[in-house]
């Protein structure tokens, strides 16, 4: 088990670079999910730690080590694969122990990891069998045994679930949870679902353009965006953005053609007129039959329905504009109902326009 | 017919045009393949030499064919052809493969360069290979050993060196087209296994040998069967490399084929060359299965 510290890295391909410098220390036996659109770096930043990329500069630290120089096979970690990468010609057995037999373990101890790895993962009565006998998930599974016989300081996931259907990911998404409670090593794990990272991990990094846009915990991210991006990224459906305008007087905002918000407080460094979104998550936003007050409650046409069973998201036109609410599945309403959506001034977020960073935490 | 026809189901009428298409390279099967495979069947248990009516003989010609010394070594020559092109053709096409692919630079003008020669016309090429095993000052091949202080070598004129030197140009001529293959192979493996293995520490060697050439497998067995039935019908190079295009010296480089060539067409022993032509035909068709059998993936 070991921490990882990346310090300045930066990855360049001929021209164009894809990592800019990203600072990052990740603690002993810590779940770190890197999450971002795709073409963010995030990829890159995990083949670095694998050791299958070179540094263009920076340095990696994996323990006490720098690894930066280091061959793959001597930076104590294991990987596994969108694509799982398990050896179609070769039985589960030979896949999981492959990467043992070049550390010339002796044969019983080979044995018994092989059987301690297939045991946690549920694989000891498909040992014999090839891998195209194999389900999506099950084939997985070979991998991550294949990386978990190995005994690595950090384990290195790379999309590991993206090929399997719905269903299966949710499932695969525990499995991987419960043996990171059960072995406790290191994770750095690459993905793209932001409801993968948002499950997964003790610490999310939001990476964007190859560049890291927040670190923090899943319900500090959701619940504290530090920009427009991440908060867009981060939830789903989408948090709604609705522009206005900074308004004279404390913690005002103008809203476009809709109204007005008060009551929010110190904004930093803003002055009145500057152009900024408000945002609000559809978790936050209630739909109220009645007319009421509060600091945010606007007058909105419902527009589609779509009934998820427990809850309700109602798309719903404001000023010429489509927000989401999330309502209780056991509402009845109808497309062209008028309906008040309500927040409270806590869950209200105000993002500069034009950096499209946070002005109120 | 227009009524009939849409009375069909929607599954009868696909094969009703599935039929129409597959009529024509059918009736080409049936007409250049298969009748005149029965048509040589027939004709080799005669007597027929062009001039005089087939007269039924049974299997004379193929008792004719056990006792003759001549046909025999012209099949020992074909299987030499076999047995020493086939592997070195491999070998070298699969070595030129494997570090092609890890050279980007110039990568397409290389493999261009190794293909040319599958594009040349034979005959043109064995008659410049001809060229370059003449004696000095012609040859470029004696001339090398001669500028080196070697001596010089008959090649094609000698009884020993003859098949080798036709099977030089012959090698070398595939070359290019079973690297394409091979290299079409090679990219077919997914980068993550190699990854992968870098990971877990795994040697070049043990790379190829555990991952490579298992994953090449399908790749190996197309190419074995198809430079197996290439060099088991060598032909050309031969006819345009002899004297005469007879094989020689003393038939030490003449194939089978070249057997029934002249056969039918110089001596005009049609029979008899149809039953030669029988044995080819089982011989390819032995090896083919044998090796599709071998390399058949469990």
């Amino acid at each position: 088990m070991a921490s990882v510290s990346l310090s300045g890295i930066v990855k360049r391909f001929d021209r164009t670079v894809v990592v800019h410098g990203i600072d990052l220390d990740i603690a002993d036996g810590e779940f770190v999910v890197l999450v971002g659109p795709s073409g963010c770096g995030k990829s890159t930043t995990l083949r670095m730690i694998a050791g299958l990329e070179d540094l263009t500069a920076g340095q990696i630290r994996i323990g006490e080590r720098v690894v930066d120089r280091l061959e793959p096979k001597d930076r104590n970690i294991a990987m596994v694969f969108q694509n799982y990468a398990i050896y179609p010609h070769m039985t589960v057995r030979k896949n999981i122990a492959f990467g043992l037999r070049m550390a010339k373990l002796p044969k019983p101890e080979e044995d018994r990891r092989v059987r301690e790895a297939a045991e946690i993962l549920g694989l000891v009565d498909l040992l014999e069998r090839r891998p195209s006998q194999l389900s999506g998930g099950q084939r997985q599974r070979v991998a991550i045994g294949r990386a978990m016989v190995r005994n690595p300081a950090v384990f290195l996931f790379d999309e590991p679930l993206s090929n399997l259907d719905a269903q299966l990911r949710a499932q695969m998404r525990l499995e991987i949870k419960k043996l990171h409670q059960t072995l406790g090593t290191t994770v750095v794990y690459v993905t793209h679902d932001q409801v993968e990272a948002m499950t997964l991990a003790d610490r999310i990094v939001v990476m964007r353009d190859g560049r890291i846009e927040q670190v923090g915990a899943p319900t500090e991210l959701y619940r504290r965006p530090a920009s427009m991006f991440v908060a867009r990224f981060i939830g789903s459906p989408s948090m709604n953005m609705i522009p206005g305008v900074i308004a004279e007087g404390v913690g005002a905002v103008g809203l476009d053609g809709v109204g007005t918000v008060s009551g929010l407080g110190e904004l930093e460094n803003a002055s009145a007129g500057r152009r900024v979104f408000l945002g609000v998550r559809p978790d936050d936003l209630r739909v109220a039959t009645e007319a009421g007050g509060g600091p945010l409650s606007l007058e909105a046409r419902v527009g589609v329905i779509e009934p998820l069973g427990p809850e309700t998201l109602v798309y719903a036109e404001v000023g010429g504009r489509e927000l989401v609410a999330k309502a209780d599945g056991r509402i009845s309403l109808r497309r062209g109902d008028v309906v008040r959506l309500v927040a409270d001034v806590d869950e209200l977020h105000v993002f500069d326009a034009e950096t499209e960073v946070v002005l109120r935490r | 017919m227009r009524a009939w026809y849409h009375a069909r189901t929607v599954g009868q009428k696909q094969a009703v045009w599935a039929w129409i298409f597959l009529a024509l390279p059918l009736f080409f099967f049936i007409a250049i393949r298969l009748f005149p495979t029965g048509y040589t069947t027939y004709v080799s248990l005669t007597d027929w030499n062009l001039l005089r009516p087939k007269n039924f003989i049974g299997a004379a010609n193929y008792l004719r064919l056990w006792n003759d010394p001549i046909f025999w070594q012209v099949f020992w020559n074909t299987f030499k052809y076999l047995l020493i092109g086939m592997p070195i053709s491999l070998v070298l096409s699969f070595l030129v493969a494997y570090y092609l692919d890890q050279v980007r630079f110039l990568q397409g003008t290389i493999r261009a360069l190794y293909f040319i020669p599958f594009l040349t016309t034979a005959a043109a090429m064995a008659w410049v290979w001809r060229w370059f095993y003449q004696p000095v000052p012609i040859g470029i091949f004696n001339l090398i050993l001669v500028d080196l202080g070697f001596s010089q070598q008959p090649f094609l004129r000698s009884t020993s060196q003859a098949l080798g030197s036709i099977l030089a140009p012959a090698i070398w001529a595939g070359l290019g087209f079973q690297v394409v293959i091979f290299l079409a192979g090679l990219r077919a493996i997914p980068e993550t296994y190699y990854e992968a293995a870098r990971i877990d520490g795994v040697g070049r060697w043990t790379i190829l040998k555990e991952i490579t050439l298992p994953l090449l497998r399908p790749t190996i067995l197309f190419l074995v069967v198809v430079s197996s039935i290439g060099f088991l019908r060598i032909f050309d190079k031969v006819y345009n490399m002899t004297v005469d295009g007879k094989g020689g010296p003393l038939n030490t480089t003449r194939p089978l084929v070249l057997n029934i060539y002249q056969l039918a067409f110089t001596d005009y022993r049609m029979g008899y060359a149809a039953a030669q032509t029988m044995v080819l035909f089982l011989v390819l068709l032995a090896v083919t299965v044998v090796q599709l059998r071998a390399l058949r993936t469990k």
